[in-house]
């Protein structure tokens, strides 16, 4: 009866004071959503089982070399299999970019070779004919593919008769053996699966290849003895080729991973660790200012808590009647997110499907859920015990006493006031280190977004690929390759020009005539591999020639430098002609520079200036490397224009496999900027949200105090106080705060902004890190100066005589 | 002996609501130097206000005031702050010390808001004060840990430690049992004969006789100006009868 008497009462005041119950419920729902938001993406990218039977115990099997994150290769993989006896399933696939060719045109699709133990191993059966068999994997077996719902529904309407036709794959004619069920996309976002033949899987140490395994723990072992006894096996079989064949030394060990996991490149916790203690900052600023508002009307009603104590009320009757309130209030709100995240994640799923839906990973589906539900549940009960609980509970144990006795007015001030001041300081620091944050991760976005990259990518495309060593042993056989493959391409009407570059990585340089103490006195310069003309991806000749073919083994060696690399050493000088030696694979070589090009961005200085690294281009005809870039650029629209790469790919060589599919050179980039974009507005958004908490909160915290005050203000004018001195008086406080606030988050940025500088090898410049700390103290200094000067601006404009006679 | 406050046609109304309160009518006022003025009337009848008026704690609505010769109606705010921590010391019912500061730092409150004195001057003029009114030994200590009377004790005190030119004290014994309320009340007689103009509102008539001029209001007029003869051997010329 009491409890209902109560809610009555808690009512009935969020009626009559329907400002204050809307912007608690507006600060709540932020507050509740976003970190809503943040746990149940990512627990749905990165903690859920895969949809599949048996998703919990499906393990992808991988390896930590040094602490860093690695994939197994083939050899490791050929011997563990046959030493190992924790698992009870073990195989492996290999996910490749695949060439579907219907008539005159094509399409590209994600598609993987398995092995006979795939498709047991994610306990799915075909829905039309079968799934692959060992002896599908018999080298001389015919060609067999498994597709999937999707490419039966699109490419071939559904045809109920689809077994037994053929497709053609890689410009190979295959049988299509099976199809799997709808969504059924497994490892990743296959369509298309073909069996793995023994010859991709290199058993010999020295020309072994990377391929991703499966895996599953017999029962009754734990996750840490699978791991343990497996990493043994591998790490004893590194140590054998570190000797033999000379390299890198180090421990290795096997990781056990879900796939959700591995997707992630194991660096899954991190991430969600992070991202969650920022969204629980933004919680816990929201909690600070719902708590701070349900203080204020506690404190309001501090009398009437102490005649009712006074009248014999237990303090945990007045605790639960003064939370209630709060209870309500906090429900609403958590009922409110739920929806709304809801809501937020449905539209997200709706959106992240529509912009690269085949490139998504089938477990990749947000929304709410069971996990969410109950986080919400667990943030709801939090907020309650934060922001209606302790305040309450420190309402109702006030000493009835001195507030009865009222003979110094609020002989709760001073408590009050050092909470309230701990609360502006707390708020100070989280906003602070939210904004630092902030601004560096939405710099890093915008930066990326608006990159000069000192090249043209408009309709080019690209290709990527490396010749198998077995096939093409010798650079001479390579280079026939790529001049055979981009004559071809060449040869087509639609093709202005071909290229192909490989980044050979930063190479020691040598200046004739300086003297350098040692060779890490010498200045690197990123240098590319070329054969045909740069220009074809915009990087234009300023001076001197392009490569041509005659600029191969056996003449003279030749280089193009960037202008930059011109004026940095040779300034004011004409440089063609000039000559400077270079460390490429380790020989020291003498080149001749025979051009001039202009400045282009490249991946070692992502975030420098366009001029602030230099290139070198060497003719690929003198330095050959099998894996290459191609590039080639067409005139009029791109419609079907990777065909053009595929016919001539086929005939030159139909069994190169390609690294990515063809595709125009931009759309990587494009996603990358998407995602920048979307990454940079994110953190926009909620720092601005913080931001606002922050000033809506520290305003409240500051009128609060002041109001609580007022008497006091009377009193001090009273006896001479000018306005000034008042107000003073107060800022001088807050400055305290915010000073102490501020000198913390700093403290944390200045650690975080070491570690990040370490990480991303000091592409940003030092002052940039002084930019932006400078930039929010002096900005969140004037906020929250303003925030505290209002309040006591208007609470000093009363006259002294009214502001004594105040409750 | 020289005049001190001159107040003509003071008039104070508020407005709440829509409700207009007179509640000081045309008072006119003369108050010389050294004088121990008491003021009594029924509750609501405007002593309080015309105490804030007096001190500069608000503004009248219409009238002049006069404070040693000066003009200070049309002040701005900070000049009516100034002359309160230099020439006014207040004494309230409900004592209003800070409860955040010690006794030491509330009687040495006006003083901060002073320019120009240094540490020891304000320290020994505090620890003057205190001793006056004999609150030396609780100097450290804070307003709660204090009895009423030493609560006012220390807050007359307070109202001592600028000199002012006049204490205005608004029912001081009003909180008090009659022992402390006796205390307080000889600190104030003992004040005025070592010269100090005091102004005290009271309800209780043993208390107002003290006082060499009684002034009475009733309704926000000042209806009666009375000498007490058996307080003050030398008569002073009749005080004007300021019945507006
Ligand atoms: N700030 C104010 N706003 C509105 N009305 C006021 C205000 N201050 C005083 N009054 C009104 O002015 C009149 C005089 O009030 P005042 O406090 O001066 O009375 P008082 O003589 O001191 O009474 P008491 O002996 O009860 O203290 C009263 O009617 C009161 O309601
Ligand atoms: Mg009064």
């Amino acid at each position: 009866m009491s409890t209902f008497i109560d809610i009555k009462y808690a009512l009935r005041l969020l009626f009559k004071a329907p400002k204050f119950t809307a912007m608690t419920l507006a600060v709540l729902i932020g507050g509740l959503s976003i970190s809503l938001f943040t746990f149940s993406f990512l627990y749905s990218t990165m903690y859920k089982d895969i949809p599949l039977p048996n998703g919990d115990t499906m393990l992808s099997v991988n390896a930590e070399f040094n602490g860093a994150f690695q994939i197994l290769n083939s050899y490791e993989f050929s011997v563990i299999k046959d030493q190992q006896t924790v698992l009870s399933e073990f195989g492996v696939y290999d996910k490749n970019d695949f060439r579907l060719s219907f008539d005159d045109s094509g399409k590209n699709v994600f598609g993987t070779y398995v092995d006979e133990g795939f498709f047991t191993f994610s306990s799915t059966k075909a829905i039309q004919g079968r799934t692959l068999q060992k002896a599908d994997m018999a080298a001389n077996a015919a060609p067999v593919a498994v597709i999937s719902s999707q490419l039966w529904k699109n490419d071939y309407s559904s045809n109920k008769n689809i077994i037994g036709k053929t497709i053609i794959v890689n410009d190979i004619v295959t049988e299509i053996i099976g199809v799997m069920p709808q969504g059924y996309r497994f490892p990743g976002s296959s369509h298309l699966w073909l069996p793995i033949k023994s010859s991709m899987i290199k058993t010999s140490p020295k020309n072994a290849n990377i391929v991703y395994l499966y895996g599953r723990i017999k029962p009754g072992i734990s996750k840490a003895k699978a791991e343990q006894t497996l990493s043994q096996q591998l790490n004893a079989l590194y140590q054998q080729s570190v000797t033999q064949y000379n390299l890198e030394k180090g421990t290795k060990s096997v990781q056990l991973l879900t796939f959700p996991f591995a997707q992630m490149g194991g660096q899954g916790t991190i991430i969600f660790t992070f991202l969650n203690v920022i969204a629980g900052m933004i919680l816990l600023l929201a909690c600070i200012n719902v708590g701070n508002l349900l203080l204020a009307r506690a404190i309001e009603r501090q009398k009437e808590t102490a005649i009712r104590a006074a009248l014999g009320a237990s303090s945990h009757r007045l605790v639960s009647q003064l939370m209630w309130e709060g209870i309500i209030i906090t429900v609403l709100g958590g009922v409110l997110s739920v929806l709304l995240v809801g809501a937020a994640l449905h539209y997200t799923n709706i959106i992240l499907h529509s912009w690269n839906a085949d490139a998504l990973v089938f477990w990749w589906q947000w929304g709410m859920d069971k996990e969410t539900l109950l986080m919400a549940i667990a943030f709801t009960l939090v907020t309650i015990f934060l922001s209606s609980f302790l305040p309450a509970w420190r309402s109702a144990n006030q000493d009835i006493n001195t507030t009865l006795r009222d003979g110094t007015r609020g002989a709760q001030g001073k408590k009050a006031g050092r909470l309230s001041r701990y609360l502006v300081t707390t708020q100070v620091f989280l906003v602070a280190i939210l904004m630092l944050i902030g601004s560096m991760s939405a710099y890093v976005s915008h930066k990326f977004v608006n990159l000069e990259m000192g090249d043209d990518y408009s309709n080019v495309m690209t290709a990527r690929m490396d010749l198998p060593s077995n096939k093409y042993p010798e650079a001479q056989q390579q280079i026939a390759f790529y001049q055979r493959l981009m004559a071809d391409i060449k040869n087509h009407p639609k093709v202005v020009d071909v290229v192909t570059n490989n980044w050979l990585g930063s190479l020691s340089l040598t200046l004739d005539g300086v003297d350098y103490t040692d060779e890490n006195s010498k200045p690197t310069v990123d240098t590319i591999s070329v054969i045909g003309s740069t220009d074809t991806v915009g990087v234009d000749l300023v001076d001197g020639r392009f490569f041509d073919h005659q600029d191969k083994a056996g003449n003279r060696k030749v280089a193009i430098i960037s202008q930059s690399m011109a004026n940095r050493y040779w300034p004011g000088e004409a440089v063609v002609g000039k000559s400077f030696t270079l460390k490429v694979n380790d020989n020291n070589e003498k080149l001749f520079i025979v051009g001039v090009v202009t400045n282009r961005m490249n991946p070692a200085t992502m975030l420098g200036k366009l001029n602030s690294a230099d290139e070198i281009y060497i003719s690929a005809l003198q330095f050959m490397t099998s894996y290459q870039i191609l590039y080639y650029r067409i005139s009029g629209n791109l419609i079907n224009s990777e065909e053009i790469f595929y016919q001539a790919l086929y005939k030159t060589d139909r069994t190169i496999d390609l690294f990515y599919a063809v595709q125009p050179a931009e759309k990587n980039r494009g996603l990358m900027r998407d995602t920048m974009q979307l990454t940079s507005n994110l953190t926009f958004t909620t720092g601005f949200f913080a931001l606002m908490l922050a000033l809506v909160g520290i305003y409240g915290l500051t009128a609060n105090s002041v109001a609580q005050r007022t008497h006091e203000i009377g009193i001090r004018r009273a006896v001479g106080a000018t306005d000034k001195s008042i107000v003073q008086m107060f800022l001088k406080q807050g400055a305290k705060q915010l000073i102490i606030g501020l000198g913390l988050a700093l403290i944390i940025f200045v650690l975080i902004a070491f570690g990040f500088n370490k990480m991303s090898e000091g592409i940003f410049p030092a002052y940039l890190y002084l930019v932006i700390g400078a930039t929010v103290v002096i900005g969140l200094s004037v906020i929250v100066m303003l925030a505290i000067y209002a309040p006591t601006r208007r609470a000093v404009k009363m006259e002294p005589s009214s502001a004594l006679r105040y409750e | 002996m020289t005049t001190l406050i001159e107040l003509t046609g003071i008039s104070k109304t508020f407005l709440t609501e829509e409700i207009e309160t007179r509640a000081i009518d045309s008072v006119n006022l003369v108050i010389k130097k050294g004088e121990y003025i008491s003021l009594s009337g029924q509750s609501g009848c405007g002593k309080s206000t015309l105490l804030s008026l007096l001190g500069l704690l608000d503004s009248s609505t219409h009238g002049s005031y006069k404070l040693e010769g000066v003009d200070v109606s049309s002040l701005s705010r900070d000049q009516r702050a100034k002359i309160r921590s230099e020439q006014i010391g207040f004494v309230f019912q409900s004592f209003n010390l800070i409860s955040d500061l010690t006794v030491f730092e509330n009687v040495m409150l006006p003083l901060t808001y002073q320019s120009g004195l240094t540490k020891s001057v304000i320290e020994t003029k505090v620890q003057q004060v205190l001793e006056k009114v004999e609150m030396s030994h609780r100097k450290d200590h804070f307003p709660s840990q204090l009895s009423g009377g030493q609560q006012q004790r220390v807050a007359v005190a307070r109202a001592l430690v600028n000199d002012p030119a006049i204490i205005l004290a608004d029912e001081p014994t009003g909180n008090l049992d009659s022992k402390n309320a006796e205390t307080v009340l000889t600190l104030l007689d003992k004040l005025h004969q070592e010269g100090s103009t005091i102004c005290m509102v009271t309800h209780d008539p043993a208390s107002a006789k003290r006082a060499e001029r009684c002034l009475e209001m009733f309704d926000g007029r000042l209806i009666a100006d009375n000498i007490n003869v058996k307080n003050n051997a030398t008569a002073m010329p009749t005080p004007e009868l300021a019945v507006g």
